[in-house]
């Protein structure tokens, strides 16, 4: 039996954190209004190379699982795979932009900062977290579980 | 922490004003929270009472401003979206924990959202804020 669950306002917000400063040309950068398929959207860009500044970190809109639609184990038992995922991933995302902002002026993975490749899978985000934990594998990029 | 974002009821308390014919305010301006944590967004959150201990900034290029773009989109049935972008341009240092989003009399918040971990924004640096908002069916 499918069960009909309550609509609702889904939002996504990401803050984008970069210098505004162009490390090559040593120019502010300026505001420039540009147009994404049919949308209207704004950018700071380097004046004279177009650049848009070093990126510190980008946040990322984790969502929640959508609820269950039916009643049988199959659906609950994916609900709760869900709810597992979004709460690892959730961690990752929050961990990973903590550290990115402390360590904005020195070099470490651009995953990092940019938060893609994201984790897909429960597994991955297991093993991202860990790798994270870890400053050796963070520095070597090496994944703690398989070595290498 | 993870990140947050939610409409908050007096952005719902606005729309279903605008679906009773009655005076309505539109989404216009936006602005950086300011906390040493990161905040949990709330339905509950207000224009004054926002997340958590979490303030308005009020200088330093954080405060209050007009939302650079605000559009309607589709996502799964025609119109059912609205999107913005905003770029804040920070003057001094300053900590940013989310956003507000609020209409055109800056008196209600519509979007609250609390970012995975505190921005330590340093003078010049630059926040893009890239959001949407879709009202989903059942």
């Amino acid at each position: 039996m499918k069960v009909s669950t309550k609509g609702l306002f889904r939002v996504y917000a990401t803050g984008e954190h970069r210098e505004g400063i162009c490390r090559k040309c040593d120019k502010l950068l300026i505001k420039e209004f540009y147009m994404d398929g049919e949308r209207k959207r704004v950018r700071m860009v380097c004046p004279k190379c177009g650049g848009m500044g070093r990126l510190i970190a980008k946040t990322f809109s984790v969502q929640p699982p959508s609820p269950p639609q039916c009643l049988s184990v199959r659906c609950l038992y994916k609900f709760f795979l869900d709810t597992l995922f979004c709460a690892l991933l959730s961690t990752y995302h929050s961990r990973r932009v903590a550290y990115a902002e402390m360590n904005r002026h020195k070099q470490i993975l651009e995953r990092y900062r940019t938060g893609q490749p994201s984790p897909e899978t429960i597994w991955q985000a297991i093993h991202a977290n860990i790798k994270l934990t870890c400053p050796v594998c963070r520095k070597y990029n090496i994944d703690p579980l398989l070595g290498g | 922490m993870a990140q947050t974002q939610t409409v908050t009821d007096t952005g719902i308390a606005e729309l279903i004003l605008l679906w009773r014919e009655e005076l309505a305010t539109g989404m216009e301006s936006i602005v950086a929270l300011e906390m040493a944590t990161p905040c949990t967004a709330a339905v509950a959150s207000t224009f004054l009472d926002p997340a958590d201990t979490a303030i308005h900034h009020t200088d330093s290029g954080l405060l209050l401003a007009a939302i650079d773009t605000v559009a309607g989109d589709t996502v799964n049935t025609a119109g059912d979206t609205i999107t913005f972008d905003h770029v804040f341009t920070a003057t001094a240092s300053k900590n940013v924990a989310g956003i507000h989003v609020c209409n055109n009399d800056d008196d209600v918040t519509f979007i609250e959202c609390c970012f995975n971990a505190v921005l330590a924004m340093e003078n010049t640096d630059t926040l893009t804020i890239d959001g949407q908002s879709t009202i989903e069916q059942a």
